[in-house]
């Protein structure tokens, strides 16, 4: 029988909305600051192609970043909003946009591990 | 941290930098119209508010702080009111550089970044609670 991955994708995925979640809000909370460079996270397909390698924790005060947290780039300005007088680059109503998505697509990934462990108690149900 | 709990962070500093920014515009319509109260004093000088990105190194995420609190370098108007205390011998009085219609525009930018702020407040809390709702019984 083959191994159920369905668990792990669906946790990877969720901690990659997680922290687009958070680089999102960085955005927004910087949308006024001067200089700054709105940031994005490199796409969910890439991340699953390339294997990161991540420092080791072997006390429990280390940091270490998750896997994710190392594919934090900065995104290019768009057309539409460019870069301000202040040389700001972020764009409310684009971030906007991007945390409506993070909160669909992440609903959906939970939803999907809901059905499936659902059906996974189904099978060993008596 | 998670990072889910590290975007409420920043998105309260967020919250915290845009009320700053209210307080300091509301500073200055107060005293859009403050003079000095002795003969060629200088009146209500226009305040400003400078944001700054800061780096959160346990969570990598950049939160916002106000870095500066300064004040505006412009010149002052001046009016004629002779019966104003603060009147020079020709009758002049100066009144202070807050341009109303600036102060307004600035409000209505901090009100808009305040509420996206608070829009991803509620985004954060969502997707926590949708995690959680995985706990929950299905039947």
């Amino acid at each position: 029988m083959q191994p159920i991955q369905l668990f792990e994708l669906a946790s990877k995925q969720a901690e990659w909305l997680a922290v687009r979640q958070s680089v999102v809000a960085g955005n927004i909370a910087n949308s006024n600051t001067p200089g700054f460079k709105a940031k994005d996270v490199t796409p969910f397909q890439s991340v699953l192609e390339t294997t990161g390698i991540r420092m080791a924790a072997t006390q429990p005060g280390h940091f270490t970043e998750t896997e994710m947290a190392s594919r934090v780039i900065e995104t290019r300005p768009t057309e539409e909003i460019g870069v301000q007088e202040s040389g700001n680059t972020v764009g409310l109503a684009e971030e906007l946009m991007k945390e409506g998505q993070v909160k669909r697509e992440f609903e959906l990934n939970a939803g999907l591990v809901k059905a499936f462990h659902r059906m996974m108690l189904m099978t060993v149900r008596r | 941290m998670d990072p889910l709990v590290a975007s409420l962070k920043v998105a309260a500093s967020g919250i915290e930098a845009q009320s700053t920014r209210i307080r300091i515009v509301s500073e200055n319509l107060a005293n859009a119209r403050s003079t000095g109260d002795t003969p060629g004093a200088d009146p209500f000088r226009r305040k400003t508010v400078t944001f700054s990105a800061e780096l959160d190194r346990a969570t990598n995420a950049s939160l916002v702080q106000v870095s500066r609190l300064g004040f505006d370098e412009g010149d002052f108007s001046s009016e004629y009111d002779p019966g104003n205390p603060a009147a020079d011998e020709k009758g002049f009085v100066k009144m202070p550089n807050v341009n109303v219609l600036v102060e307004m525009a600035d409000m209505r930018e901090a009100n808009r970044s305040y509420e996206a702020n608070l829009q991803s407040i509620k985004q954060s809390r969502d997707l926590i609670s949708a995690t959680i709702d995985l706990l929950r019984a299905s039947q």
